[in-house]
């Protein structure tokens, strides 16, 4: 998952505690080999490869392309899993080297869910186009080990923090609230405020490592599709908590792409969230 | 995206959610389960030999309504019957008194302290405090307080404010409590040093009547008590955690007590006259509280110390110890010592001299004297299914009033001026 | 009556020193416990609060005095 991975778990019982962590290390490796754009032998690797050609995919796959239209729809297209392909010029390396506009026009062409036809059994790219699970990978993975945690262990509190992400399963059995602490963006491991969580899920998305800073205007990592540029002007990071860790996070990038309106938006949400600016 | 085109995504969001992951990821169960109501009962026997003899009884009921908002309400009952010593000093001959109704007399033998065994009431006590948490890293408590017995009311708000840090650690809390007390004794308060009259000394009943209640104020009084404590709590290491607090407590009004008095006497040491007491309408007090918590493999220790001191002179030191031993999964025995000392309030005397003039204040109680007191205890506890639990507490408590400096003059020599109390206590509780 | 001077109390738990203090989380096991409270057994403290407070000239400390009554 390219980022510390923890389980918090409410028992005494070391046995039990043990099953967890296997249980969850293998479903979190199980996710992340199937749909890291970074491997060359999974399922995202063959359908970004199939030169136009239709891909055949499994229920999980069809249930997270669903879930990719559904997020497309209701953000009105600036939520949109093709829009990987701009990370072939944009480097969020924390410097200030932008890539020059033409670069960012020419994949334009390669950017728009609404192309991507995909039904119970298969899926087919227009050539050239990419998909990117990045935006829900983890977080989907965070709610699916979440689930197998409490199959096996109904009555245990556990929280599962894949790096920032989290979920709490059940509350704790004396009722006390989990403690989670933001990170500040600005001064790494430092934890910047504590949030208190009995159960549900909370999400973060912000520029704390990944952003561009030129001529004094800083560049999130989080790109608008519509345009191919990034975000200006929004928060440093949001945290939003949801019933579903994958729903804190659609509305934490979402706040993201609203920029300077960000808080607005969240405010509508009717959910807990808290700003960095 | 335009935001006042789509106000809500959330819902959406949701049904799209549980389509993705199949089932409910967390547990839903979870939601409608209720943490049941808890009540710890307890029933208290204090009796003191030849003196007071008090019943207590508590139910006190806490439920947490989630996510750590708590409530708690408790009522307390309690009957108290028996003598308490007036203040006045034992003779070599039989006293009579007045008692403070003004309706009736008592007799106390020769070389006996003289108590008033007049007392007799009945007090109810209703308490609720709400906790939750706020801002998220803060925890706010709000209560309040009503006692009210035959002749008393008292009414009190408190307010509280603690913030945790350091992965909850540390705690500071600052806390804020204003108690409003209201006073109307039976027969009205007495007028500072007026002299007791007895019966037997007029003519008349319609004079005596008339001189007794020229000693008597009628209505009720009052008086404002305002605190604040500072406190901080410091998780030390995986067995330790200790607490520290300040606290400075404000009294301003009548905090004189009307059935208490001091004998006039004269070099002889033989009582001349009865006169009320008179104490200050304020007192300024501070208090440190330490205290530690030791886990131990087959128990728990714990350590509290507590020094008080105000400006009417009296200082303390309070040592408590418990030591909670484990003696099988479900049993415990835990003895208990405390060792308490105060010193004499500036204007306490045993007794008045009647060559001197009358002070401003003066004060012959004992609670307001020098003393040590100490308690021994020992409470056995049975844990039972599903978190009940019954206790047993048997305790002993002798307290030992002390001579500050005071040459008794004459009889007084030979008489016991500051007389030992010896009280037990016996409680049974139950939480269910 | 003599005004005292007002004892300064040194809050030696500064909270940087405090820093070093502490258990992690998952260290709490022993200090979860209910007897490891403060304020454990509510009611006993308050019954023994009550007692003393209406014997002895000192009270509170460990929490508010409270509202007082007749008995003092």
């Amino acid at each position: 998952m390219a980022s510390p991975c923890e389980l918090l778990i409410d028992t005494t019982d070391k046995q039990l505690a043990g099953q967890l962590t296997a249980l969850a290390f293998f479903e979190a490796r199980r996710i992340e080999q199937k749909y890291s754009r970074y491997l060359s032998d999974n399922i995202c690797s063959k359908i970004n490869h199939s030169h136009g050609k239709s891909v055949i995919i499994d229920d999980e796959t069809y249930r997270l392309l669903c879930f990719a239209d559904s997020c497309y729809q209701l953000s009105d297209g600036l939520f949109d899993i093709t829009s990987g392909v701009l990370r072939k010029v944009w480097k969020f390396d924390g410097s200030d080297r932008l890539p020059h506009a033409e670069e960012v026009e020419a994949l334009l062409p390669l950017i728009g869910w609404p192309q991507v036809q995909f039904d119970q059994n298969s899926v087919t790219l227009p050539t050239g186009f990419e998909l990117d699970f990045g935006g829900i990978g983890k977080e989907y993975a965070v709610d699916a080990v979440s689930k197998r945690c409490l199959e096996l262990a109904p009555q245990v509190s556990v929280v599962v923090n894949f790096g920032g992400d989290i979920q709490v399963t059940r509350p704790r059995v004396n009722k006390q609230a989990w403690h989670i602490g933001i990170e500040n963006p600005e001064t790494e491991g430092d934890a910047l405020r504590l949030i208190r969580i009995t159960r549900g899920g909370l999400a973060t998305s912000g520029d704390a490592r990944r952003y561009l800073c030129k001529d004094g205007i800083r560049y999130s990592h989080i790109l608008n599709p519509k345009t191919g540029n990034p975000v200006t002007d929004a928060p440093r990071s949001v945290t939003v908590a949801a019933e579903h860790c994958i729903q804190a996070g659609i509305l934490a990038t979402l706040a993201l792409l609203n920029g300077k309106q960000a808080e607005e938006f969240l405010n509508q949400q009717g959910v807990m969230f808290w700003l960095q600016a | 995206m335009q935001l006042n085109q789509r106000n809500n995504i959330l819902g959406a969001l949701t049904a799209a959610t549980c389509t993705l992951l199949g089932a409910p990821a967390v547990s839903q169960e979870a939601q409608s389960v209720e943490e049941p109501w808890k009540f710890d009962t307890a029933i208290l026997y204090y009796g003191e030999s030849e003196r007071v003899t008090a019943v207590e009884g508590v139910f006190s009921a806490t439920k947490d309504f989630g996510n750590e908002h708590i409530f708690n309400g408790k009522v307390t009952i309690d009957g108290l019957t028996g003598a308490s010593a007036t203040g006045a000093v034992p003779q070599p001959t039989a006293q009579t008194f007045t008692r403070p109704s003004g309706k009736d007399e008592y007799d106390i033998a020769a070389t006996e302290i003289p108590l008033d065994d007049t007392f007799r009431d009945t007090r109810v006590q209703l308490n609720g405090q709400w906790t939750q948490p706020a801002w998220q890293d803060y925890r706010v408590s709000g209560g309040l307080h009503v006692s009210k017995e035959y002749d008393y009311l008292s009414m009190a708000v408190n307010g509280a404010l603690a913030k945790d840090f350091n992965q909850r650690n540390t705690t500071v809390s600052l806390g804020l409590s204003y108690a409003f007390d209201s006073i109307d004794p039976e027969g009205g308060r007495p007028v500072a040093f007026a002299s007791m009259p007895l019966k037997r000394d007029f003519a008349s009943e319609q004079q005596y009547q008339d001189a007794f209640d020229a000693t008597r104020l009628t209505g009720s009084d009052d008086k404002n008590t305002l605190d604040l404590l500072l406190g901080v709590t410091q998780v030390i290491n995986r067995r330790t955690i200790m607490q520290l607090n300040y606290g400075v407590s404000a009294v301003d009004g009548y905090l004189t007590d009307p059935f208490k008095m001091l004998s006039v006497v004269n070099t002889q040491g033989l009582t001349q006259a009865l006169v009320y007491e008179n104490r200050p309408d304020n007192r300024t007090r501070h208090n440190v509280f330490w205290q530690t918590k030791y886990a131990m493999d087959s128990g728990v220790a714990d350590i509290s110390y507590r020094f008080t001191t105000d400006d009417w002179d009296i200082d303390s030191h309070t040592l408590d110890s418990r030591l909670r031993y484990n003696l099988s999964p479900n049993t415990y025995i835990q003895p208990h010592f405390r060792y308490y000392q105060q010193s004499a309030a500036d204007f306490y005397q045993p007794y008045l001299m009647a060559s001197d003039g009358l002070p401003q204040f003066a004060s012959a109680d004992y609670r307001v004297g020098e003393m040590t007191a100490f308690t021994l205890g020992v409470k056995y506890g049975v844990l039972l299914d599903q978190g009940k639990e019954l206790a047993f507490r048997l305790e002993y408590y002798q307290q030992d009033p002390k001579n500050p400096g005071f040459d008794a003059p004459g009889v007084l020599q030979d008489l016991d001026l500051y007389p030992s109390v010896k009280a037990v206590m016996a409680q049974v509780s139950y939480r269910f | 009556m003599k005004r005292k001077p007002v004892i300064v109390i040194c809050l030696a738990l500064s909270l940087s020193a405090c820093a070093s203090l502490g258990v992690k989380p998952w260290e709490r096991d022993l200090l979860a416990k209910d007897e490891m409270a403060l304020s454990a057994d509510p009611v006993d403290l308050a019954l023994d609060d009550h007692i003393y407070f209406s014997k002895e000239a000192a009270s509170g400390g460990r929490a508010f005095a409270g509202g007082g009554c007749g008995c003092n």
